[in-house]
């Protein structure tokens, strides 16, 4: 199976600070793989440095064995990768339709809204409501629906439980086994770890900036004691 | 003939007409404004020049091409565009992660350059430009005459307002600019080109203004300063409305438009002032503006201040007695007049340098303070017979009493509005000056007498009035010098830096800053009167905004926030005035070119870039805290 994005020491920097010190690691196609880790380890930033939105990084990332690393953070978007950024990024001053269709399509066979509302029904009644005004849940929703719609098959997901419900959490699960299923791809950073436990192909645990190891699914559940140790809990 | 409140109705008309069409110009600047400062944070001080020069491009296409009126309207609006696109991507690109105070600063500087350029090739005076043949004449209402191209600019400005308005609230483009408004860097995440986009917005903008120009030439005369004056009023009409809505900059400018002319109808003498007046009243109900909904927008990086520890109190100490040494030695070697002048702007500086270096409030409008102490100071002098010290009494009491009215009010905003809101307080004492009996309007007061100091000592003395000049100048710069380094300076540094934080340590921060506010009037006030006991006149020129320029000048060109940048600034400015002269217009451009570089190269003036200079060379901790800081700055992002 060919490797889809493959990133390779990868070194990142805000300011004068260095927060990535050599991330290497794969997610094929169609995988569903998750970066865990504790706060401040460096996986929403890595997220960042693969869209390009840090001042400097440095390094290899690579989609489809093409390098990107050096190309402006419109144009990685344009290459087929969507991100869902943390705190969901809605915008107060579109209307949730506004927001649903303002990213632009990147390729052809994106979903269409009406799959789209399908997948979420609790948007549809919404469409014409402010961005913020819809609940957390609703925003999350909103959030991930947002980049189905653009032709993206890379999708880079930063922690899409947080601050959720549980009963929520669930039909976040399952929208993205369902998506899964689909054939997309997708990265996912989460804190959760009974979240991540449950969907992912493989895990890989960030610490420091570095990743330390990677789990094959399987694996997790055996490894959960361990794992405790990593990530503080 | 019908009278409506005892104003004949054909008059009342005509002045709401007048209004309208006031207003229609105050509608499409404060929307293009607005527009602007939503997607760049920048609020653009070049957006009277920038209409000016749609006006004078339809002027040159005429005169020169014989391109008519309706081609200057496309054609002048995409030149100015175009230039404005070079602007943004040469200069203000470089700003956006900075204060925004620094946009304002960057772009009042072009103003000036491109003022100064036009009046220099053009001649102040205004040229008519014709009304086109299409629109000529008018038509009888009934109760009124329309001239119809009167009409033609409601009905186009109306139609532009509302065009932008469509665009920006109902259309995709006009979703990804507020979007981008919002969270750029989530934007540019969706593969949108986000700084191609804030180029374009900023052309459009820029465009806006100038096809205004375009409108307003057959109306109003065209000549180059026929955007400066505007500017502050529509900054007024910003304040009024708040610029977190397009429907709201369109609303309020209109609606500014008709209480002038209301009032213009009703009570002529107030017109030049009425808008002030109703900026005074909103910022009492609704500091946030009729239509402002937004809070502040949080502030970018911190001002680039000292990180270095100041020195001593001995050290300081020691400096300062050899500055006095060296004034009291120099009109063994320089002219005394130039260093009078200059000691008096100096002053000056040191207390626009008090708020706006200490406490962070970068005032437009400290020409107020100097002129109208002034005015007073040479009424009192001159008129009821005082002695120079009660007159100059008089003239800082006066400032200082202004400083407190208008700081109590202006301080219930911050950053950029704080700054329109003391431009266009100054504006109108401007406009009270002009018009008061006791100013002498355009002529100003002349002949002011020296008198005798404490009935003792002779002004009129070369040596005399010196050394006078001298003692009150090292007395205000030692005031100041003591200020600063006490604990009341050291608690207005920190609401500067950070003024919920210092609200949650237990300070009063608005009486904080309204103290610091009135004391940098009266010493304004202070150096005034002074002024007006020396030069023996008192003028419109001091109570000019181009005057508040030229301390915001000093001050930023020697270092703001630093104690003797304002004092090295003075000296430079005032050389240049004496000695450049000869070169008129081109004056201003270099005043405004010295702004442009100032905020491009070395923001903390010359007085500060030495200091971080000479402690960069000896490696002091001072190095250390700066990086220290970069780093807080980037991970707080």
């Amino acid at each position: 199976m060919p490797e889809t994005l493959t990133v390779g020491n990868l070194e990142a920097w805000y300011g004068e600070s260095k927060v990535l010190h050599g991330m290497d690691f794969s997610v094929r196609a169609g995988e569903v793989v998750t970066l865990l880790g504790r706060n401040g380890a460096g996986k929403t930033t890595t997220l960042k440095a693969i869209m390009g939105l840090l001042d400097k990084r440095s390094g290899s990332i690579a989609l489809n064995g093409r390098e990107i690393i050096g190309a402006a953070p419109y144009d990685i978007a344009r290459k087929g990768i969507a991100f869902c950024p943390e705190e969901r990024g809605i915008f107060a001053s579109l209307s949730v339709r506004e927001n649903l269709l303002l990213p632009p399509k990147v390729a052809a066979g994106g979903m269409t809204v009406a799959q789209i509302l399908e997948l979420f029904p609790n948007l549809k009644e919404r469409l014409d409501s402010q961005g913020t005004k819809l609940s957390g849940g609703e925003q999350q929703m909103l959030a991930l629906g947002r980049i189905l719609h653009t032709g993206a098959r890379i999708l880079l997901l930063d922690e899409p439980t947080e601050g959720l419900a549980p009963v929520i959490i669930r039909q976040i699960g399952r929208t993205i086994t369902e998506l899964k299923t689909l054939g997309f791809t997708i990265l996912l950073v989460e804190q959760n770890v009974g979240f991540a436990a449950g969907l992912a192909d493989r895990h890989y645990i960030v610490e420091l900036g570095r990743i330390v190891e990677e789990i094959p699914g399987a694996a997790f559940e055996g490894r959960l004691g361990s794992l405790k140790s990593y990530l503080g809990l | 003939m019908t009278t409506i409140l005892g104003v004949p109705s054909a008059v009342l008309y005509g002045q709401l007409l007048l209004g309208l069409i006031n207003g229609a110009f105050y509608a499409m600047l404060s929307l293009g404004l607005a527009v602007i400062f939503g997607m760049m944070n920048i609020v653009n001080f070049a957006h009277g020049a920038q209409y000016m020069m749609g006006a004078m491009g339809a002027w040159f296409l005429l005169n020169y091409l014989g391109i008519g009126y309706w081609w200057a309207l496309i054609l002048a609006p995409l030149a100015v565009g175009a230039i404005g696109i070079v602007i943004e991507m040469l200069l203000l690109r470089r700003l956006y992660k900075l204060d925004h105070l620094y946009g304002m600063l960057l772009t009042f500087g072009l103003a000036l350059m491109v003022q100064g350029m036009f009046s220099d090739w053009f001649g102040s005076s205004g040229q008519p430009y014709s009304i086109p043949q299409a629109l000529m004449g008018g038509n009888h209402l009934g109760f009124m005459f329309l001239p119809n191209y009167r009409a033609w600019v409601i009905a186009a400005s109306v139609v532009i307002c509302l065009g932008t308005w469509y665009v920006v609230e109902r259309t995709k483009l006009g979703a990804y600019l507020r979007a981008a408004t919002e969270n750029p860097m989530l934007v540019q995440a969706f593969g949108i080109r986000v700084p191609r986009m804030i180029t374009l917005t900023y052309g459009a903008g820029v465009a806006l203004a100038a096809l205004a120009g375009v409108l307003a030439a057959p109306i109003y005369q065209v000549s180059p300063l026929m955007g400066a004056d505007l500017l502050i009023v529509v900054f007024a009409v910003v304040v009024i409305g708040g610029m977190g809505s397009i429907m709201g900059s369109i609303l309020t400018g209109f609606l500014v438009g008709i209480i002038e002319g209301l009032t213009k109808a009703f009570y002529p003498e107030a017109s030049t002032t009425v808008v002030f007046v109703v900026m005074a009243v909103v910022l009492l109900i609704r500091p946030a503006g009729l239509f402002g909904s937004k809070p502040e927008a949080a502030q970018g990086q911190p001002q680039s201040s000292l990180s270095v520890p100041a020195p001593s109190a001995r050290t300081q100490n020691l400096i300062f007695l050899t500055v006095a040494a060296c004034l009291a030695a120099a009109p063994i070697v320089v002219y005394p007049g130039f260093m009078m002048k200059a000691m008096i702007f100096a002053l000056f500086a040191c207390a626009f340098n008090l708020v706006a270096g200490y406490g962070r409030l970068v005032s437009f409008g400290h020409a107020m303070f100097l002129g109208s102490a002034g005015y007073v100071c040479g009424h009192v002098a001159k008129t009821w017979g005082l002695p120079p010290e009660l007159a100059i009494l008089a003239g800082t009491a006066t400032a200082a009493m202004l400083g407190f009215v208008s700081g109590w009010l202006a301080i219930r905003r911050s950053g950029i509005y704080f700054a329109m809101v003391t431009l266009a307080f100054a504006q109108m004492v401007y406009f009270v000056a002009l018009q008061a009996p006791f100013t002498g309007g355009e002529d100003g007061l002349q002949a002011i007498p020296r008198g005798m100091l404490f009935g003792l000592i002779d002004l009129s003395r070369p040596a005399n009035l010196y050394t006078f000049v001298l003692a009150i100048f090292l007395g205000g710069f030692f005031l100041i010098m003591r200020l600063v380094g006490s604990p009341f300076g050291r608690v207005l540094k920190a609401i500067s830096d950070h003024d919920a934080r210092a609200q949650s340590l237990g300070f009063d921060t608005s009486r904080y800053k309204l103290v610091a506010f009135t004391l940098s009037a009266a010493l304004a006030g202070l150096a005034g009167s002074t002024k007006a006991i020396v030069s023996q006149i008192a003028s419109l020129t001091d109570v000019h905004w181009s005057m508040s320029g030229e301390v915001l000048l000093m001050t930023f060109l020697g270092g703001v926030g630093t104690l003797y940048g304002p004092l090295v600034g003075a000296f430079i400015v005032v050389a240049m005035q004496n000695y450049l002269a000869a070169f008129g217009q081109w004056v201003t451009v270099i005043h405004g070119l010295i702004f442009v570089v100032c905020v491009l190269a070395f923001r903390r003036g010359i007085v500060g870039e030495l200091i971080e200079f000479w402690h960069r060379r000896r490696r002091a901790p001072a190095a250390t805290q700066t990086v220290l800081r970069k780093v807080a700055v980037a991970t707080k992002e």
